[in-house]
């Protein structure tokens, strides 16, 4: 690339002739070296000054600043986050202690109801039971005592059948006998 | 006078003449655009530095941002120990840039394209560095031109070619910048005069190169203030640090 705008600038040069006698190249003429070599050390020589008491320190400083401003709120938040780290743990542990005692109070609870339930059913049984053994002494009387009615019924039933088919009245101790002697051989099949 | 790309490098006095002890020392152009180029920066640096913000605005970014770019290049290339020389390098490395940048603009003046102006900033760098070199390590800092590890029957060889480099450096240095500001913007000059020329048919590729070159040349503007910068340090990073 270089080289052929180099080639197009010396057939340029070589056709056209710029580089007369009386142009040449105004950087080799001497006349204002001392000017320029004067201006420029004057000029830089400010510059330089004015840079570097005024300007880089107050960049410096600047920089400075947000380097430490950063570096403090990295702090900062470094500290926040290490308390919001342990504000949590805090919290898990009550958590973990409240569930502790929920379980505790649950399980406390149960067994509570549990004795309660077992105590009542308990007793709840035992009165069934005597409900049950008292319905049971009764059913027992009540059938004793039906047997005894059932036997006089049949007694009297016997005497007069025999009296209206016979017309003589027998004895009421025979009549119980036989009596007798038929419930108890078929009061097996009623009872 | 507009078909002569040399033309623009001419420098002409402003003013009355000054002449001080028969030298003459008139201001001329290239004197006014290196004050603008100064106004320009201490503007920037204090438009840059008028308020302290936290969160800077953009002009106070990009002062912060040149501060730490030279910084950085310092610290990288010449170490911990050319602090003090800071300030020096950061003015040297902005007035080179703004005199680059400066010189871009149509019709203006390009301060570096001068071989005095370069010269002498490449001289004083060159004095300053030598200097340095010989208050930090006396005649020790002559060690520079006899480089570790070199066999002995080669010594005096390289010792001599180590010699040219070092005396050679404000030569490089200089003509570096000059001849890159010169030639780019004689450049510009000739293809902008082709446009002219070949007028409103054939003026268009002409016109796009000079458009190309343009870029081209701010890269350079800024590249070549670099480089400047850069070496400088590198001089120095060799006065303070002496090794090789």
């Amino acid at each position: 690339m270089r080289s052929y705008f180099s080639l197009v600038i010396a057939t340029l040069v070589i056709n056209t002739d710029l580089f007369a006698a009386e142009a040449g190249m105004p950087q080799l003429d001497p006349k204002y070296w001392a000017s320029q070599a004067f201006w420029l050390i004057l000029i830089f020589t400010i510059l330089y000054i004015s840079i570097a008491k005024f300007y880089l320190p107050k960049i410096k400083n600047n920089l400075d600043d947000r380097e430490n401003k950063i570096k403090d709120d990295v702090d900062d938040a470094n500290k926040f986050k290490e308390l919001s780290e342990s504000k949590f743990k805090e919290y898990e542990k009550i958590l973990a202690d409240a569930k502790k005692e929920v379980i505790k109070i649950q399980m406390d609870s149960k067994n509570i109801l549990d004795k309660d339930i077992q105590s009542k059913k308990e007793a709840m049984e035992k009165e069934i039971e005597n409900e049950i053994s008292k319905a049971q002494k009764e059913i027992n009387e009540l059938k004793r005592n039906s047997l005894i009615d059932i036997q006089n019924i049949s007694e009297n039933i016997t005497s007069s059948i025999i009296e209206n088919i016979s017309g003589d009245k027998l004895k009421e101790s025979s009549i119980k006998a036989a009596v007798e002697d038929v419930s108890k051989k078929k009061i097996g099949e009623y009872l | 006078m507009a078909s002569n790309p040399m033309q623009q490098f001419s420098v002409y006095k402003i003013g009355p003449q000054i002449k001080i002890a028969g030298v003459d020392l008139s201001f001329t152009n290239a004197s006014l655009f290196m004050v603008i180029s100064a106004s320009i920066i201490l503007l920037f640096l204090f438009v840059g530095t008028k308020e302290k913000k936290i969160i800077p605005d953009k002009i106070q970014l990009i002062a912060e941002m040149f501060y730490s770019f030279v910084a950085k290049m310092i610290s990288d290339t010449a170490g911990s120990k050319a602090k003090p020389y800071f300030p020096f390098i950061f003015s040297l490395f902005m007035f080179v840039l703004f005199c680059n940048m400066v010189g871009m603009l149509p019709y203006s003046f390009t301060v570096t394209s001068h071989i005095i102006v370069t010269l002498i900033m490449a001289l004083f760098i060159f004095i300053a560095v030598t200097i340095i070199g010989f208050a930090k390590h006396g005649f020790k800092y002559l060690s520079i031109f006899v480089p570790n590890g070199v066999p002995a029957v080669l010594l005096p060889l390289i010792t001599v070619i180590e010699i040219i480099s070092y005396l050679s450096r404000p030569v490089s240095l200089s003509v570096r910048l000059f001849a890159n500001m010169m030639a780019g913007h004689t450049m510009l000059k000739v293809f902008g005069g082709f446009v002219i020329s070949l007028g409103l048919l054939g003026g268009w590729l002409p016109l796009s190169f000079s458009v190309a070159l343009t870029g081209l040349e701010i890269l350079v503007a800024f590249l070549q203030a670099y480089v400047f910068a850069i070496l400088t340090c590198i001089y120095l990073n060799d006065a303070l640090n002496l090794h090789h």
